[in-house]
């Protein structure tokens, strides 16, 4: 236990020079693009030079890079993200705002992941070769290589589009937004294209993790040995073989959630959901650097921690893994 | 001494099945793409309660999927009992219901096998492992399996047994999980123990505990052993019949007397000349069968072992000799195994004694002179192996860390 605290804290230490390469180099960015930062504060319009010289002077534009940078991290550690130059709103809250969507939408997406990823996954090792496994491989190569933006269109023209047409208007799915007072549809339900459609390649992915692993551990001895205690083909699967084969797909599946975590760009602008990762694409194009920043730096930090937390389950998973220790074996 | 532990055993009164284990003209065949593998044609034997058979034969000759077709572990498809006939107790094994072979398997035929680290599970504790069986036999609650477990791994020596259930596999060193499985397959206490080469990915130093372990579980639990291995070393001073195997044949099958002291076949006068022996002597180098065993697919005619035999005739090539009784329970499939002038002329004879010799002592397999006491201790006293103490101080010390 010990062992274990000891390795999370160095963990923490190591998240300082991470922490520190990712701010520069999000900083020099905004140094060598072109564009003059007073004029997007001010709004692209034109401006006295009063006006100018105050703005510059208010976000420390005169200083030297480096001292700039020594501003901006000093923030960051009073929690203080800097404001974004168009709304006129501190960048912290504006991704309070927008973070619970993508959240409600990582986890919602992760759940489909986990259920119907793993499921196929053990169904077509268990039914290695047979029809049931080639139709589902099948399936699971075509998901993979579709494009995302261009599942989510082909979903929204189909429950949202074609099925409203057939049933005369008694069935669909809603198709853009995350609901609210407005919608005709409960808030769940704005859900479920966006995390399908959000969920679909790494379902793909996690499905086939799992059948090659389980595949690969049901070739193991300890298997056999399983098999000749007495045990029954449910129980060796269950209780021998899964949990084995867990540990990789725990790793895709943990990465995963850290980067739907930080928000789905594609997903999220496709079905116009108002999540973390709209923000940030909306802020790229009107090149609205302290949310492109503060957004970078806020999802540099889920990544880390969820990475964090994957590295700890492995040791639930795997006895072999013992954090903080050094043997040989 | 050893032997003397094993006459005790063979002169009490052993328990009513006369035939345990019967095999009858067993036929596993694989289908590959390249063709039918017959990786067992025709193997026959029985098993005696209390008693140790040895099969011996090279890789490939058939003998691990014989014995894993005895639990019903032969995967199908690719694999196909094609014929003939495994009893346990004179009930057949073959085409019987998996919920009846399951209370068979590990609860009255066990069986451990080559690696001990892949064979056991890397996620559970040994403790759990050795005790699952009790479990789904015996129907044990967690306690009772913890504390069972305790006795199993203080039985066959492993210190500290307390501590060691709650380890892991690769917490332990390499003779001491293949400690952890005999106590894993000896659990439910069988009626037949396989060992499917249980000391070949042994340090060699740790192989011959291992074996006088067996011989003292067998002694104290009157199992029946079923002995897998390609050195008929290991098997010299164990078994008390030996079945040799070649190409998934049996070739020659005996008493472990008959089989040192009279071998009939060119393949086992072949296997015994391998066996290295104590003293060097440039008159009688190793000498290795040449070759290597012919593939099992499209067998060519005739005796499966004549291209490599020395002694092989134009019949030996043209047909294929039947194995046949020669003398007193002792089988051979080579015709010239009844004609007395082409067995005395044979090279093995001269080495026969020695051999016999270097078994008695504990040699062969370890190819290290047991010293009297040790021989002694391995008959049954508790006195704890060589290998105890230096593997449990450093394993226990990590294991706190």
């Amino acid at each position: 236990m010990q062992a274990m605290v000891r390795y999370i804290l160095r963990r923490f230490v190591q998240f300082v020079p991470v922490f520190i390469g990712v701010t520069l180099l999000l900083f020099a960015m905004r140094a060598i693009l072109p564009g003059d930062p007073v004029l997007m504060i001010a709004g692209e319009r034109a401006i006295s030079p009063a006006t100018y010289q105050k703005i510059v002077e208010n976000n420390h534009l005169d200083e030297p890079l480096h001292v700039q940078y020594g501003y901006y991290m000093s923030g960051i550690l009073q929690g203080d993200f800097g404001h974004s130059y168009q709304k006129g709103r501190s960048v912290t809250s504006i991704f309070a705002d927008k973070f619970p969507y993508t959240a409600r939408l990582a986890v919602a997406a992760i759940a489909v992941e986990i259920v119907i990823g793993l499921t196929v996954g053990i169904v077509s090792a268990i039914k290695k070769y047979s029809f049931m496994d080639m139709l589902l491989t099948l399936s699971t190569s075509v998901l993979v290589s579709m494009p995302v933006f261009w599942l989510g269109l082909l979903l929204q023209s189909f429950f949202g589009i074609w099925m409203k047409k057939v049933t005369g208007g008694a069935f669909s799915l809603p198709i853009s937004g995350a609901g609210g007072p407005i919608s005709a549809y409960p808030d769940w339900v704005h859900l479920i294209l966006p995390a399908i459609t959000l969920a679909s390649v790494s379902l793909a992915v996690t499905a086939r993790i799992m059948r090659s692993q389980l595949l690969e551990v049901l070739s193991q001895d300890y298997i056999r040995t399983a098999y000749a205690k007495g045990l029954s083909k449910r129980d060796v699967i269950i209780k021998h073989a899964l949990k084995n084969a867990m540990i990789p797909v725990i790793t895709f599946i943990g990465i995963d959630f850290g980067s739907m975590m930080s928000g789905a760009i594609l997903t999220e602008s496709v079905f116009s959901w108002p999540g973390v990762g709209r923000e940030i694409y909306l802020a790229i194009t009107a090149r609205d650097w302290p949310i492109v920043m503060g957004g970078v730096v806020i999802i540099v930090l889920i990544v880390m921690a969820i990475n964090l937390l994957i590295d700890i389950s492995y040791a639930l998973f795997d006895p072999r893994i013992r954090y903080g220790t050094n043997r040989a074996d | 001494m050893v032997d003397s532990a094993k006459d005790t055993l063979n002169s009490e009164q052993l328990p009513a099945y006369e035939n345990l284990l019967e095999l009858e003209d067993l036929r596993v065949h694989f289908h590959t793409q390249d063709g039918v593998v017959k990786a067992v044609d025709g193997v026959s034997f029985s098993l005696n309660a209390g008693e140790t058979l040895g099969v011996v034969g090279e890789s490939g000759s058939g003998k691990s999927v014989t014995a894993l077709s005895i639990l019903g572990l032969v995967p199908m498809p690719p694999g196909q009992i094609a014929g003939g006939d495994i009893r346990f107790k004179g009930q057949s094994l073959i085409g019987m219901k998996d919920k009846d072979l399951r209370q068979i398997r590990g609860n009255h035929i066990a069986m451990i096998f080559q690696d001990p680290l892949s064979a056991l599970n890397p996620v559970y504790k040994v403790g759990k492992q050795v005790a699952e069986g009790l479990r789904i036999h015996r129907g044990y609650n967690k306690q009772q399996a913890n504390a069972r477990a305790i006795e199993l791994l203080d039985m066959v020596g492993i210190p500290n047994p307390e501590q060691r259930v709650r380890e892991y596999p690769h917490q332990f060193s390499g003779g001491m999980r293949q400690r952890a499985m005999i106590a894993m397959a000896l659990a439910c206490e069988p009626e037949i123990l396989i060992a499917d080469e249980p000391t070949t990915a042994l340090d060699v130093t740790i192989q011959a505990q291992i074996i006088e372990l067996m011989q003292r579980m067998q002694h104290d639990l009157g199992t029946a052993i079923i002995m897998i291995t390609h050195d008929l070393g290991v098997v010299a001073d164990v078994a008390d019949r030996i079945l040799v195997m070649y190409a998934g044949k049996p070739v020659e099958y005996g008493t472990a007397d008959q089989i040192f002291y009279e071998p009939l076949h060119p393949y086992t006068w072949g296997l015994m000349r391998s066996i290295p022996k104590r003293t060097i002597d440039d008159d009688k180098p190793l000498t290795p069968i040449k070759g290597n065993p012919p593939s099992l697919i499209n067998l060519p005619p005739g005796c499966a072992f004549s291209e490599r035999c020395p002694y092989a005739t134009d019949r030996c090539r043209e047909q294929e000799p039947s194995i046949k009784l020669i003398s007193d329970e002792h089988f051979s499939a080579c015709f010239y195994s009844d004609d007395e002038e082409f067995i005395l002329n044979s090279p093995i004879y001269d080495d026969a004694e020695e051999l016999k010799a270097q078994a008695a002592a504990g040699m062969l397999y370890t190819g290290i002179e047991r010293d009297a006491e040790d021989a002694e201790d391995a008959g049954g006293a508790a006195q704890p192996a060589g290998e105890r103490d230096n593997t449990a101080s450093t394993q226990a010390g990590e294991s706190n860390g």
